[in-house]
């Protein structure tokens, strides 16, 4: 188990947990669009997938969350040195991706306490959340605009306090108040010993990457 | 081996069609010769119910496995039970003409295999609307093991109701215990040859399947 | 005040609480199943009401025409419940924070209570538009809740997978019916039952055996069915 690669004297406060995947495979019908993908992740890591469009960035993540089934590779998580099978993983991790939705229906905190509910999570730390990110509790989530949209998916994501935190296009449509506070957020999640899996089309200015896959062919 | 067990088959199959016509007797109370179909009517349908057990044997070990192959198999089985089903039902429906002038009776039997047949065609209609593998897999073998929960119902079910609507005693085909041994040779004969032609035709489908497969992305 | 929600048991709660409270904003589920049985119910009433069906024909045909009704306004309004969580997205959220089993019990919770509310309203209108005695009220409350029961968990499970595919609402017609037809032809018989007084022989125990076995099968096939 490393120490996160350059900081000294770093011991994590919380249990350790680990990601290992190796020789990711997807295929769609006759599309191949991960060829053996391998990386691994460690408490206060970020690791980042960078590469064009099309290149496996999403589906990697899907995979990784267990929303998608590799054809072949294996995907390992760990926490406490207890190893999860996908199912636990599934509900372990925290997931940002531009196509998770919310209801329409329901205002931004009856959201946040339907699923603080599933998640057995306390109410008021959603409440907490939208503070933080800065989401009106009121608004009907079907009126949001596409940067409230984006704070209610971190704060979505954060919502049971995840060891794991995949995040795909995690900063678009941000306007910089709202791109300022998930950063403090992600930075936060990190120093507690928490790991992130970033996809990012470009490479962002983003001082914490630690390792770098990059599925550009 | 699979070629001698081949040609196996097509002598076997082809001793039942000759006892069929020349070593089994006519049953009594029948018109003609129309007693044969007998031995090639209800061995279709038990071979179109093979197919849906086979289906959902197939469909459980592809929940277990997720291996591809086992959720062609259960597909493959599918088809085979719609083919036999289909053929049992016209045989039946042919048969019911002859006999009591009409094609459609609902009897019993001839209801409860147009339910399974139901069953096999909105299970294909089930795949050809899902495009990802996997999705398809685990979705249609679902469906196919709903579908062995509840057909057993049918079997309670549909006699009452049919005898409720038609008090006429219709007669089965097979007076079971009052046939004649030989009738009963060769439709026990006959009823393992095209067990055999199923699964023969269920491994070929099977590798058939495979190769498209494993056809090289563009 | 408020403890979090750490059984089983309130997750389901959870889900079929947002069902309802979703619902009543957009009334699309009551406002479809409403609708289609109530014109249904006009048609039939229109062609076969005024004429005044004998009673052994009524006997025969008007417990089936009440479950004709109840089977398609289940089939026009029920689907959505997992059709609408695929169509808007939000199925991604659900299947990483729910239980799949919780999931599942909660929707068809919401099922049973739309059935039950469906049928509740349409039964007596039926009746008394038809002119239809029913000798034992009792055993047709029986048939209508172990019938509306099979009809919703048979229906929320066909639902769950028709939604992952192309073409929706045909298929869920396509695959629903071969799987309800034993509980319609059941529900039937008893209803018949119940309309004629006659209480021997009667189905009612095949019928809460197909409800216990859809149930399991349901609870059993739902994670493979929700999740990859």
């Amino acid at each position: 188990m490393a120490d996160g690669a350059g900081r000294q004297g770093y011991s994590p406060p919380v249990p350790t947990s680990r990601l290992v995947f190796q020789g990711v495979r997807r295929r769609f019908g006759r599309l191949s669009v991960l060829e053996g993908v391998s990386g691994e992740a460690a408490p206060g890591q970020v690791l980042l997938v960078t590469g064009p469009n099309g290149s496996g960035k999403s589906t990697l993540l899907r995979c990784l969350a267990g929303l998608l089934a590799p054809d072949a590779g294996s995907i390992e998580y760990r926490e406490d040195d207890r190893p999860l099978d996908t199912a636990e993983r599934r509900r372990r991790v925290g997931f940002v991706a531009p196509d998770l939705a919310f209801y329409g229906e329901l205002t931004v905190r009856e959201n946040l306490a339907f699923f603080a509910r599933l998640r057995r999570v306390e109410p008021a730390r959603g409440l907490a959340l939208l503070d933080r990110v800065g989401l009106p509790a009121e608004r009907m989530a079907g009126t949001l605009s596409s940067g409230m949209r984006q704070r209610l998916r971190w704060a979505w994501a954060l919502l049971h306090r995840p060891r794991l935190l995949l995040l795909d296009e995690p900063f678009q449509n941000f306007d910089a108040p709202g791109e300022s506070a998930v950063r403090g957020l992600l930075a936060e999640h990190l120093a507690d010993g928490g790991m992130a899996v970033v996809a990012n089309p470009s490479s962002l200015d983003f001082d914490h990457v630690d390792t770098r896959i990059d599925l550009g062919r | 081996m699979k070629n001698l067990l081949a040609w196996l088959l097509w002598l076997w199959i082809s001793a039942v069609i000759v006892g069929a016509f020349y070593y089994a007797p006519l049953a009594m109370g029948f018109l003609g010769e129309s007693s044969r179909i007998l031995f090639f009517h209800v061995p279709m349908a038990w071979a179109s119910f093979l197919g849906f057990i086979a289906a959902a044997v197939w469909s459980i070990r592809y929940l277990r496995s997720r291996n591809p192959a086992h959720d062609r198999a259960a597909a493959a089985a599918i088809e085979l039970g719609l083919l036999f089903g289909v053929l049992a039902t016209v045989t039946g429906a042919v048969w019911a003409r002859i006999m009591w002038g009409a094609y459609w009776n609902w009897d019993p039997r001839q209801t409860s295999i147009l339910i399974s047949l139901l069953f096999y065609g909105a299970y294909l209609a089930l795949r050809g609307a899902i495009d990802d593998q996997d999705t398809r897999g685990r979705l249609s073998a679902a469906y196919a093991i709903l579908g062995i929960v509840v057909t057993p119902f049918l079997f309670w079910i549909v006699p009452r109701i049919t005898y409720s609507l038609h008090p006429e005693p219709v007669i089965n085909a097979e007076g079971k215990i009052e046939m004649e041994s030989r009738m009963q040779h060769v439709l026990y004969a006959s009823g393992l040859g095209f067990a055999a032609l199923f699964f023969w035709m269920h491994d070929l489908a099977c590798r058939v399947a495979a190769l498209r497969e494993r056809k090289p992305a563009p | 005040m408020w403890t979090p929600a750490s059984t089983w048991a309130a997750e389901a709660l959870a889900v079929f609480v947002k069902e309802w409270r979703c619902e009543f904003r957009t009334r699309y589920a009551l406002n479809t199943l409403g609708l289609f049985a109530f014109t249904t119910l006009v048609v039939v009433s229109v062609n076969l009401g005024p004429l005044g069906v004998s009673t052994a024909q009524g006997t025969a045909v008007l417990p089936v025409l009440l479950w004709l009704i109840l089977l398609f306004s289940v089939a026009a309004g029920l689907p959505r419940t997992f059709v609408q969580e695929e169509e808007s997205q939000t199925a991604v959220a659900l299947r990483l924070a729910a239980t799949p089993s919780a999931l599942f019990c909660g929707k068809l919770l919401y099922s049973l209570t739309l059935v039950f509310a469906l049928a509740a309203l349409v039964t007596p209108v039926f009746a008394a538009m038809m002119n239809l005695t029913v000798e034992s009220p009792g055993l047709l409350a029986g048939a209508l809740a172990a019938g509306g029961y099979g009809l919703a968990a048979g229906s929320t499970l066909v639902a769950a997978i028709i939604a992952q595919a192309r073409s929706k609402g045909t298929l869920f017609a396509v695959l629903s019916f071969p799987v309800l037809l034993p509980l319609l032809l059941l529900a039937v018989e008893v209803t018949r039952n119940a309309v004629l007084g006659d209480a021997a022989g009667v189905a009612l125990p095949q019928l809460l055996l197909y409800d216990a076995s859809v149930t399991i099968a349901g609870l059993m096939l739902f994670p493979a069915v929700w999740n990859p």
